[in-house]
């Protein structure tokens, strides 16, 4: 009542009301996600203002399409998309986390717990979750050589529950069964192999390095991995070849083009011979360039059946096309910037700014330069090349639905083996992490605190739970059936999953089901503290002029 | 034949290209139309400048603007909840627990897009013996687009290609408040949007053999200034040569009547400095266009424009876009032979020379137009053309006497007293004579003319009162009429415009380096809280207002002493 005073326009909401506000939103956008989570979940319908349509399962993509305008709901979203743009996934988990702790504290508060206790029992747990987290994980020696068998496992969890939309699409239902986890499982090999072929040793890996590409033609079953890179245009000069083997690649960021002298100078000339003079001296610079290209051509293609491809990222007008033609050498122009640093890594040599000095050093090596022409839309192919450290995922389908899917399931899928290159290790899943930590902060950890922050620890053990048991709604199975056995079999000291074919407990181990280390800490660090921020106001102010800014 | 490519960015930025290539739209059909005017088939524009081939998948020819047209998208799911919208909302959100979804109804066809899309299916009935019903339903048509144009696309009658829409899309950005530079930090620093612009970009410039520059025009009163100061950045640095001519273009309303408060009209000033001084940092001539209002402007008294529709002052800002565009499409020539329909060609590059190398080397330029463009051949009111352009930049100085004035003037389809089309020496003879009588010339003055008048297509507001022609002469001996005319009764209309670049547009950068002194610079006010909150540092901020202070520097060649000693 105070702010009253202060300001008759603002608009106050307190204590309980304002507690409840937050709690309401949180389990309202869980509300929202729950079903989403999971191979078997279901899928969102969005639909824009102009009638385009969109489905999708992933937390991520719904988040940031769906207009929400409750400011906690907000907040809870830009948490978990923050999780995304970290860790590349666990997003429908995180707000799952948060909205579950929300409801285990609206029980204890209704029953007169002061929020203060909740939020350091949840201090106490997640402190001791993380630490059970660094027991339980299972460590993955990378090496030189890294397993692809556990790399291909990791992958599989996350891209079997991001595909099923786009079979639907792109088979109907009858098709379902058997290709959806067969294209999966095609995108699983498509998405290790990209990984381990950027990868270096001691390095970061930069995802940037894989190119991904969409056509739309043929089937999503035709997607691959191309090693080497795939242009999205082609050569512009009708005499130049349109497939070639054995090539050398120059890729050189110089402009082939005749540009106009900067001061306004006239042309004057009495015939034909001198204003072909004229524009020759105007051209010569241009011409000099191309010639330097053309001599290096020469020089190393003398004598075998090597040939010659220039790919520039300034332009090449129609002469300079012209003379590179007739020399043999096929010319693209306006190269993608980024695309310059990937030629290098992918056909070695390396990106010259000026034509002097071209050696054959600078050259890299395809095996095969190809066009592929669909209507108007040329691609340009560099493949065979040796030792790539660059590649191109080149996603077809048949429409525009199933691009987009595939994309942010081969975007998730990439992250995710790249967390577990770098993390060198895993976590087991199928729901058997969360179960195992609640039985060890109540049978373990909730006896070291004393008092009522007890109740913290154990809402937030409780709140663990809400993984499997979504899983298991969403398979259609008996939620209770499946936690109780779950935790019975880990009662017995078995670290076991849940079968969501079945809802029997299961060895994820032996199936092959794992997440990633680094998603699971980040939803286990950061769903705490949103929560217990939540939990802590007290008052919501509608008064100042920046609240209503959008933030 | 050079290429130029088009962009558009924002709002209003729409608005106006979708006026601009319904002018293009029109002129390729007249020329194609054996019961059009003759002249716009003579005076053929090379369409190719700005119009590219192709084909679609099934090998359908197709031939689209070269553009790229950014603009902004919700998804319409909402998870709606309290605070935000009402306290009484709140508590009803609170009692009932839970969340609502609703989906928007999605925004139904007018009908002037139906008929396009029944005219694209049957197109054997649209000329057909039916020729009283279908005025019939060409005056609805107009009438509905009176009343009901809320999105650009509304009277779009162009086939655009599927590279050149892309719409911005951002998780947090609420694009109803997207009103300044700060406004849209998200999408500018979201890597892929800005990455995907580039792309559409480079797909139409790829394809180009010559390119003779981009015409870049943005709507710069919202936050789609930072998003295009971004886009223009990285054109600067993908294509080092290629030249940048940008319209900053505004709706009359955003400029209104300020009833703002002082934290708002302080943004707003800062706002305009930034996106100004960010803007021009990356083009080769810019022409800020946007009267605060044409409806009480000195066009008044033949046209008349309703402020509050974007629709109608879209149409006079596109109308003088084109006639600027005029010449990079006419016929090149040598500088002695006289073509019978068009004279004067230049290209984006030549224009900017003239412009912007020469005189005070100032590259903002103003924006006059006249439209209609007054008749030509009567002696006595030769000094007509002067008088009648009014121009259409804000804020500058009334006074042209500036002897270091550098100037490009389009005259295209003018008429003489009787109506009659004027041929192109006429033009030229009656324009020299008024500069000859002038008192203080222009230092360069450069004159483009072609005969081809502006076509008036279907969609266009009706917006011309009751004393202009079927040909857009002027009547004088007319009724005194209420109904405003509309492209049914007038086919095309003489156009006049000039990029004039001299000391008028002083006050404008003026005004714009002043509010960034006085509010950003300071430490600890309001201005430079709200510069903060855009994301500016103390540096950049300091980097602008050197950069606005260069720009003044042309007009004040004293001042080179000073600012050079430090």
């Amino acid at each position: 009542m105070s702010l009253r005073v202060l300001n008759p326009n603002a608009e106050v909401l307190n204590k309980s009301a304002a507690l409840h506000m937050n709690i309401n939103a949180a389990k309202g956008l869980q509300d929202v996600l729950k079903t989403n989570l999971g191979p078997k979940g279901t899928i969102k319908m969005l639909v824009g203002g102009a009638g385009d349509i969109k489905l999708t399962k992933d937390g991520n993509t719904l988040l940031k399409e769906m207009q929400i305008q409750n400011p906690t709901a907000i907040m809870i979203a830009r948490t978990a998309v923050a999780q995304d743009d970290t860790s590349g996934d666990g997003t429908t988990s995180t707000v799952l986390f948060i909205g579950e702790l929300m409801k285990q504290s609206e029980r204890c508060i209704d029953e007169g717990t002061h929020p203060r206790f909740l939020v350091d029992g949840f201090d106490v747990a997640k402190r001791a979750t993380l630490e059970f987290l660094e027991k339980f994980k299972t460590s993955v020696v990378m090496g030189d050589e890294p397993d692809r068998e556990i790399l291909k496992m990791i992958a599989r969890t996350t891209l079997r529950t991001k595909v099923g939309a786009v079979c639907f699409l792109a088979f109907k239902l009858s098709l379902l069964g058997q290709l959806y986890e067969g294209l999966a499982d095609q995108l699983t090999d498509i998405v290790v192999n990209a990984v381990l072929c950027i990868r270096k040793p001691d390095e970061p890996i930069d995802l940037f390095m894989v190119e991904i590409m969409h056509m739309r033609h043929k089937f999503d079953v035709d997607t691959r991995l191309v090693e080497g890179l795939v242009l999205d245009h082609g050569s512009r000069h009708p005499d130049m070849k349109r497939r070639a083997e054995n090539c050398y690649i120059l890729t050189c960021n110089v402009s082939l083009e005749y540009e106009k002298s900067e001061i306004n100078a006239g042309f004057f000339y009495s015939n034909a011979e001198q204003r072909e003079k004229m524009v020759a001296a105007e051209r010569r610079q241009v011409d000099e360039r191309v010639k330097r290209i053309i001599e290096l051509k020469n020089k190393v293609c003398a004598g075998n059946d090597k040939n010659f491809v220039v790919i520039n990222q300034k332009g090449i007008d129609p002469p300079s096309l012209d003379l590179l033609a007739r020399a043999g050498i096929i010319g693209l122009r306006r190269a993608k910037r980024r695309n310059m640093e990937r030629l290098v890594l992918a056909c070695g040599g390396e990106a010259v700014d000026s034509v002097d000095d071209l050696t054959e050093d600078c050259l890299g090596w395809a095996g095969l330069v190809y066009e592929h022409t669909l209507g108007e839309e040329k691609y340009t192919f560099i493949e065979n090349v040796k030792n790539p450290r660059s590649c191109t995922i080149l996603i077809k389908g048949p429409n525009d639905h199933t691009i987009a899917q595939i994309k942010d399931a081969v975007r998730d899928g990439l992250r995710s083996v790249k967390n577990t290159v770098e993390d060198e290790a895993v976590v087991l899943g199928a729901g058997a992490f969360e179960v195992a930590a609640k039985k060890h902060l109540i049978d373990n950890v909730k006896k070291t605190v004393k008092g009522r922050a007890q109740l913290g620890v154990e809402a937030f053990a409780d709140a663990l739970l809400v993984i499997p048991k979504t899983l298991a709604e969403n398979s259609g199975l008996d939620t209770q059936d499946v936690i109780v056995s779950l935790q019975n079999e880990h009662d017995r000291g078995l670290v076991v999953g849940l079968n969501h074919h079945s809802g029997e407990p299961i060895d994820p181990q032996m199936e092959g089901i794992f997440d990633n280390y680094s998603v699971k800490r980040q939803i286990i660090n950061s769903g705490p503290i949103i929560a217990s921020q939540l939990l802590l106001v007290d008052e919501v102010i509608r008064a100042g002029r920046n609240m209503r800014k959008p933030t | 034949m050079r290429e130029a490519v088009t962009v558009q960015v924002g709002g209003f930025a729409n608005y106006v290209g979708s006026h601009f290539w319904n002018f293009q739209d029109e002129l390729l059909g007249l020329a194609d139309d054996p019961d059009a005017d003759p002249v716009f088939k003579n005076a053929a524009l090379d369409m190719d400048v700005l119009y590219r081939s192709g084909e679609t998948h099934q090998g359908v020819a197709t031939y689209c603007p070269r553009l790229v047209s950014v603009g902004s998208r919700v998804y319409i799911l909402h998870v709606h909840g309290g605070i935000i919208c009402r306290v009484s909302w709140l508590f009803e959100f609170i009692r009932s627990g839970n969340v609502t979804r609703s989906v928007s109804k999605p925004h139904g066809r007018n009908l002037f897009l139906q008929s396009l899309v029944e005219e694209g299916q049957n197109p054997s009935t649209s000329n057909g013996g039916s020729n009283s019903q279908k005025s019939v339903e060409d005056k609805d048509l107009i009438e509905c687009l009176e009343n009901g144009v809320n999105f650009w696309t509304d009277y779009s009658k162009v086939h655009y290609h599927p590279q050149s829409l892309y719409e911005l899309y951002g998780s947090w950005t609420d694009f109803d408040k997207f009103d300044n530079y700060g406004s849209a930090q998200e999408v500018v620093s979201d890597w892929s949007q800005i990455e995907e612009m580039n792309e559409r970009l480079r797909f139409f410039v790829e394809e180009c053999d010559h390119i003779q520059g981009i015409q870049f025009i943005v709507d710069d009163s919202g936050g789609f200034s930072s998003v295009a100061a971004q886009f223009l950045e990285n054109i600067a640095d993908d294509y080092t040569n290629t030249l940048v001519l940008l319209y900053c273009v505004r709706d009359p309303m955003t400029l209104g009547p300020s009833r703002r408060n002082q934290r708002e009209s302080i943004m707003r000033a800062l706002h305009d400095a930034v996106s100004f001084s960010k803007l021009s940092s990356f083009c080769n001539l810019m022409v800020p266009i946007g009267p605060p209002s044409l409806s009480r402007s000195c066009m008044s008294p033949y046209l008349y424009i309703q402020d509050e529709k974007p629709f109608h002052a879209s149409a006079v800002c596109a109308a003088a876009i084109h006639s600027i565009t005029v010449p990079f499409r006419l016929q090149r020539t040598g500088p002695s032979s006289d073509l019978a329909h068009s004279s004067g060609n230049l290209d984006i590059g030549e224009l900017v020379h003239i412009l912007s190398d020469q005189g005070r080397q100032n590259m903002v330029t103003a924006l006059d137009v006249a439209m209609p463009a007054p008749s030509l051949t009567d002696r006595d009111a030769m000094g007509n053309i002067e008088m009648k352009l009014h121009s259409l930049t804000p804020e500058i100085s009334d006074e042209d006497e500036d002897p270091y004035s550098v100037e490009s003037l389009v005259v295209h389809g003018a008429l003489d007293r009787g109506g009659q089309r004027t041929s192109i020496s006429q033009v030229k003879d009656s324009v020299c004579s008024v500069y000859e009588a002038r008192e203080t010339k222009p230092k360069f003055s450069h004159l483009s003319a072609s005969l081809c008048p502006l076509p008036v297509p279907l969609p266009f507001p009706s917006i011309f009162r009751g004393n202009i022609g079927r040909h857009g002469e002027i009547l004088s001996d007319h009724a005194e009429e209420s109904q405003p005319k509309g492209s049914l009764d007038i086919e095309s209309i003489p156009m006049a415009a000039r990029l004039r670049s001299s000391s008028a547009v002083l006050p404008f950068i003026e005004r714009r380096s002043g509010s960034l002194q006085k509010h950003g610079v300071a430490r600890g006010t309001i201005g430079s809280l709200v510069l903060r909150d855009w994301g500016f540092g103390r540096e950049e901020v300091e980097d602008m207002g050197e950069h606005l202070a260069k720009l003044l520097r042309p007009f004040h060649p004293e001042m080179d002493l000073t600012s050079d000693s430090d």
